[in-house]
């Protein structure tokens, strides 16, 4: 039905069968026409408003009309009030122009039940190019229709259930956020007090040995804070970078020891640890980096190296200096080496003081299942 | 010697303001008020001593430090850091801050921003590392630290 033009002389087909009346029954297309399921008819647009010209029986029993009551009608009295004005316009249109159309179209029958059309027209010219009629046919897919809508509304209801749970759970998380951050918030806050508290006391008191003592517990203190606010800039609150911390930790201690004369080298590969491990590993290396800093050297300068590796699920942490070394003195009795042991022991560390000639070498060796970071996905 | 600061604490915290005066004032320089809401910072500010306020994000009377901030920056004097436990609260431009100093600093991290600070007020650009646990803005990483991009 594409070619707008038939081969045919279209005059054979009208002559051996003139369709408003009841000869040229013999002629097999008429007869296959009139008989087919398919509901069709033929309109004349050379007459005014475009009549109806035939209607098959099939069309009777769709719309539910007689004949001599379509006959010389135009087609519009199919339409009713829910048909949709676009849909009319697009067939008028084409008619206008003599194209063919193909359209749903919500038609009514004779007794005004409504049903969904399969609308196709097509115009049939003769050779010269003459417009003659318009062939239609009707097929009723309501119940095609009928289904689609169902799936369009299914879907329109899935996609609602789905939004809205979407909407439930971006608020619960949006809680959860605010939350977490009120409560980091606090902690910093909280830390920050501690430190505060710690460092306006120690500066009322007279005697050296309490007054160090205050200050090293504001170290550890601010080694936690310290921490706390690296694990909470990261993405991830779950994993704790080991290496960043120690490189503002070390930074932070030897910016203002007031002795320029003690430089540090670093060898740090990025390694992250779980967040819980943060704690006791912070505390570590502040023990074990504040240690070399206050008894390595005497007057003179020196330098500390602080080396992290991971390689094979172990994180490796040395700290070393080029100091006066351990020199016999055990320093086992003094807190900060029951923190460190205690500590490692928590974290199932091997902890190892070497005597390095010059200086001294700590070297902590714990498991570490995590992998290093960077771009693991 | 360059020459010390005066400096405007704008902090809700009793304890934390005292911290930091003794801090300020230990490495030298000089405290000239103390704001505790965003009504007394304006009035300090408009003095005109400072040359440059710490403020908190979070006052008294709520989360107005950047408020202040914007107050400052119309005013055209004293330049303003940031002190704060949240520092995702400060909008992109940082209210032409110059950066924010995290919570909780450490001490010794506290006296490094301000010796840095101190240089870049009196002596811009500063010739010292930009300390740990300090961020410029994006304004002042291009104007103090462009190869830090």
């Amino acid at each position: 039905m594409d070619s707008k033009r038939t081969r045919e002389p279209p005059d054979a087909w009208h002559m051996t069968d003139d369709l408003h009346v009841e000869h040229g029954k013999g002629d097999p297309f008429a007869a296959a026409i009139r008989a087919t399921r398919m509901s069709m008819l033929i309109t004349d647009p050379r007459k005014p408003d475009n009549p109806i010209v035939f209607v098959n029986d099939s069309f009777l029993r769709l719309t539910g009309y007689g004949r001599e009551e379509v006959m010389g009608k135009n087609c519009r009295f199919l339409q009713g009030p829910d048909t949709n004005p676009a849909s009319v316009a697009e067939v008028r249109a084409a008619v206008a122009e003599g194209n063919d159309v193909s359209i749903d179209i919500l038609n009514y029958r004779k007794d005004g039940s409504s049903f969904w059309n399969a609308l196709y027209i097509s115009p049939v010219y003769n050779d010269k190019g003459d417009l003659l009629f318009f062939f239609a046919s009707q097929l009723d897919v309501s119940d095609r229709k009928l289904s689609e809508q169902q799936i369009a509304a299914d879907k329109e209801r899935v996609e609602q259930a789905v939004k809205e749970r979407t909407c439930e759970l971006q608020a619960a998380l949006e809680t959860q956020t605010a939350l977490l951050h009120e409560v980091d918030h606090r902690v910093k806050n909280n830390l920050q007090m501690i430190s505060s508290l710690i460092l306006m006391q120690s500066r009322t008191i007279q005697d050296e040995a309490v007054k160090q003592s205050l200050i090293t517990m504001l170290e550890r203190i601010e080694a936690l804070s310290t921490m706390h606010r690296r694990l909470y800039q990261s993405q991830d609150v779950s994993k704790f970078d080991v290496s960043d911390f120690a490189r503002d930790l070390v930074s932070d201690l030897l910016a203002t020891s007031g002795r320029p004369q003690i430089t540090s080298k670093l060898e740090l590969e990025p390694i992250v640890v779980p967040a819980e491990k943060a704690t006791p590993v912070a505390l570590i290396v502040n023990e074990l980096v504040t240690n070399a800093l206050k008894h390595a050297f005497k007057d003179n300068g020196g330098s500390i190296g602080i080396k992290m590796t991971q390689p094979d699920g172990h994180l490796i942490l040395e700290v070393s200096d080029d100091g006066v070394g351990m020199d016999g003195k055990a320093t086992d009795g003094t807190f900060g080496m029951r923190l460190i042991r205690q500590l490692g022991r928590q974290l199932r560390a091997e902890v190892e003081w070497r005597n390095a000639s010059p200086g001294t070498r700590v070297i902590v060796r714990m498991p570490n299942e995590t992998e290093q970071k960077k771009e693991t996905p | 010697m360059i020459e010390p600061l005066k400096v405007l604490i704008v902090e809700d915290e009793a304890l934390l303001a005292m911290e930091l005066e003794c801090l300020i004032e230990d490495a030298g320089h000089h405290v000239v008020g103390w704001a505790m809401s965003s009504d007394e910072a304006k009035a300090l500010v408009d003095t005109g001593q400072a040359d440059i306020a710490f403020v908190d994000v979070h006052l008294a009377d709520g989360p107005t430090g950047v408020d202040v901030a914007e107050h400052i920056r119309q005013s055209g004097r004293p330049m303003v850091v940031f002190m704060t436990a949240n520092p995702k609260r400060i909008p992109d431009n940082f209210a032409g801050a110059i950066g924010v100093i995290s919570k909780p600093y450490t001490m010794n991290g506290l006296m490094s921003a301000l010796h840095y600070l101190q240089e870049g007020v009196r002596r811009p650009p500063p010739a010292s590392v930009l300390p740990a646990g300090f961020a410029l803005s994006p304004a002042f990483a291009s104007a103090w630290a462009p190869s830090a991009g």
